[in-house]
């Protein structure tokens, strides 16, 4: 890349309701027993009840303000806002994506916007790395908003209740980056993707293949598919591919952020990245589970509020998605 | 952005299958609104039929399209580094859960690949995706090869989008390369003006209304445009911002208007080419107005318009093509290419 490009600030929204985990599993009638309340690690979520104000957009309207008033940028200097949302929208993505409701609504009125679909949780990091290089590679783009909102289909927050994977909370962030920003520059991203399993976890229903069949606007997961496809040595692989460009090692790097998705899925990723996966990851995922895009932005908050990261240390965010995705992002704090 | 990304080739591809517009007309529901233009929407449009995919899906167009320009580039699909979905209208499952960009990899068997998708802009998400594309292939050197594709099926009854156009069924590919000395995207310039977000939406199956279940129609996955909106509030602006990102992406390269040889503009209907022309004073030969029996191809417009304009000898070596359309959202978007 040309030039540095770091994050100024960030931000998450959650709804006020909460629901723990045990009663969601009632509610949505699945089985809950203390071997997968060990797997999962969820204690509870944070649900958007029909409060108006807490819709997907909106959430990502607040996580955006919040996010440049804490970067001290004037709105009217974001270039670009680029949208990492993964469940469905208030309208139908792509006719529809709500980065321009919030262009409009946080006043970024010089900017345009991007949104990128299909690559679940790690829709984050494509759209960090391809925010970082048109900031980068383009003079008159110097500053861009990141902003996200994600709220579950009701009924289909336990993801796969058979033998559940995850479960799914509501929230919403934001991250202001800027060509030139001071700290936690965004050195480089590997992307890797299997289209072979791009139907391991998807929402059938509504769509152009069932039009009409409310019972398939579900997420679904293809639970056997998915355990074979998402493995957390590729996810060591690329970050090794990542940090070798780099000219550094696991071993230069000061701590590892992961996606809230289960204690089973961090406890394997620990393993694959020698106990470098910060603690707050466990701590958000037990009171937020699952935030998707926003799990990122609440864990790199975390850990900055944290004070366990020090200036010019290395942070290695790495995730995995549908797509079938994997990403892995390395910064310098 | 200069790493002298250009365009390696480009296709689409359309369904044999045309249905004449008049038939469009009798099938599907008829607008109540009114539109404030002075023109006669089904007479006066210049579509004569649309091209219908019948049992092939929106991936299909894709991953066709995809096959086509990969058979005339004579590349190696394990050449390409990065896809990129910019399809513009519901796809096969749910966005953003899901793109067609993973199964069109799988599809051309371009292993090396990640896959992505561009979900804004509307028809301007050409031009997201190239701004997206090109700063990716700019900063990255591991990122030579980029293989853009779109494939858009309409719902069934659902290609008048009133009183915009008619829509067409159809795939595009377009395969960008690095080091390139012809072709090359000098530039693109893309605005939004988001307070218009809301104006031009498809509904979904979460806010379908009970009256519409079992009807003729799937309304949750129809466009539904307010024209009263439409009519105060994009109408006035439109060739306004066409304005300024053709001037955006001409000063963000140093050009001037007159340096442009060429221009692809969308087929949306003959009273909107007419208006573009007259807006910026170009005459009908310089701009891309033959594509009509297409009809409109949504973002694929700017790819049908290129490859026809390159095939009917309207571009020359040495000549600099501006594409610029606009879309939902709504975005307005301009690209330069050098040949």
């Amino acid at each position: 890349m040309k030039s540095a490009v770091g994050i100024l600030s960030a931000s998450c929204q959650v709804p006020k309701a909460k629901c723990s985990v045990e009663d969601l599993f009632r509610e949505e009638g699945a089985n809950y027993s203390p071997e997968i309340a060990a797997r999962l690690g969820i204690k509870q979520v944070h649900l958007q009840k029909g409060a108006v104000n807490e819709t997907a957009s909106n959430m990502a309207v607040a996580a955006g303000r919040e996010a440049l008033e804490r970067a001290k940028v004037d709105p009217q200097t974001v270039k670009v806002v680029v949208e990492y949302s993964i469940m469905p929208q208030e309208y139908l993505v792509p006719v529809w994506n709500m980065s321009n409701k919030v262009q409009a609504e946080v006043g970024a009125a010089k900017s345009f916007v991007v949104g990128f679909s299909g690559g679940g949780s790690s829709n984050f990091m494509v759209a960090l790395t391809s925010a970082a290089a048109m900031l980068s590679e383009n003079e008159e783009l110097k500053t861009a908003l990141l902003v996200t909102g994600d709220t579950t289909i009701p009924g289909n927050r336990v993801l796969n209740p058979e033998d559940p994977v995850t479960v799914l909370g509501d929230g919403a962030s934001a991250v202001v980056l800027q060509r030139g920003a001071p700290g936690s520059v965004v050195i480089d991203t590997q992307l890797w993707s299997n289209g072979a399993n791009h139907d391991v976890c998807y929402i059938p229903g509504g769509s152009l293949a069932h039009p009409d069949n409310i019972d398939l606007y579900r997420m679904q997961l293809d639970k056997a598919r998915y355990d074979s496809s998402l493995k957390p040595e590729t996810l060591r692989r690329i970050s090794d591919e990542l940090l070798t460009r780099a000219g550094l090692s696991l071993s230069d790097v000061a701590c590892v952020l992961c996606s809230n998705i289960s204690a089973q899925d961090e406890a394997e990723l620990q393993k694959n990245f020698e106990n470098k996966v910060s603690q707050v990851c466990a701590t958000n995922r037990e009171l937020h589970g699952h935030l998707q895009g926003s799990d990122f932005p609440l864990n790199y908050l975390s850990l900055v509020e944290s004070g366990k990261v020090k200036q010019n240390d290395y942070i290695l965010a790495v995730s995995h998605g549908m797509g079938a995705t994997a990403a892995t992002t390395l910064l310098r704090y | 952005m200069n790493a002298n990304v250009g365009i390696l080739e480009a296709n689409y591809y359309l369904p044999a299958t045309k249905k004449s517009l008049s038939q469009i007309f009798e099938d599907e529901e008829k607008p109540a609104e009114i539109f404030n233009a002075n023109v006669d929407f089904e007479k006066d449009i210049g579509i004569d039929a649309l091209h219908l995919a019948k049992n092939e899906t929106a991936t299909d167009l894709c991953v066709k399209a995809a096959k086509i320009t990969m058979a005339k580039s004579g590349i190696d699909p394990n050449e390409i580094d990065l896809i990129i979905d910019f399809t513009s209208i519901p796809e096969d499952y749910v966005a953003p859960t899901w793109s067609a960009a993973g199964q069109v990899q799988k599809a051309i068997g371009a292993s090396r690949a990640f896959t992505t998708a561009i979900n804004t802009g509307g028809c301007a998400s050409y031009q997201t995706t190239l701004k997206v594309a090109c700063s990716l292939m700019s900063a990255h050197d591991r990122y030579h090869t980029a293989l853009l594709v779109a494939g858009d099926k309409a719902p069934d009854l659902n290609h008048n989008y009133f009183p915009i156009t008619v829509v067409s069924d159809g795939g595009s590919a377009v395969l960008l390369r690095k080091n390139m000395d012809t072709r090359r995207i000098l530039g693109v310039e893309v605005a939004t003006v988001g307070r218009l977000h809301d104006m031009w939406v498809i509904p979904g199956i979460h806010n379908r209304k009970a009256e519409d279940i079992g009807g003729r129609y799937p309304r949750w996955l129809h466009v539904c445009g307010d024209i009263q909106r439409f009519n105060k509030e994009l109408i006035p602006i439109n060739l306004f911002m066409f304005r300024k990102v053709m001037l955006g992406v001409l000063k963000q390269v140093g050009k001037k208007m007159q340096d442009v040889d060429y221009f692809v503009y969308p087929t949306f209907s003959l009273w909107d080419q007419n208006a573009f022309l007259k807006a910026f004073g170009l005459p009908r030969e310089k701009v891309s107005t033959e594509n009509m029996h297409h009809g409109h191809l949504q973002e694929t417009d700017m790819v049908v318009g290129y490859v026809d304009a390159l095939a009917g000898g309207k571009i020359k070596d040495g000549d600099l093509i501006m594409l610029v359309t606009n879309g939902a959202g709504f975005s307005w978007g301009a690209s330069l290419v050098q040949h």
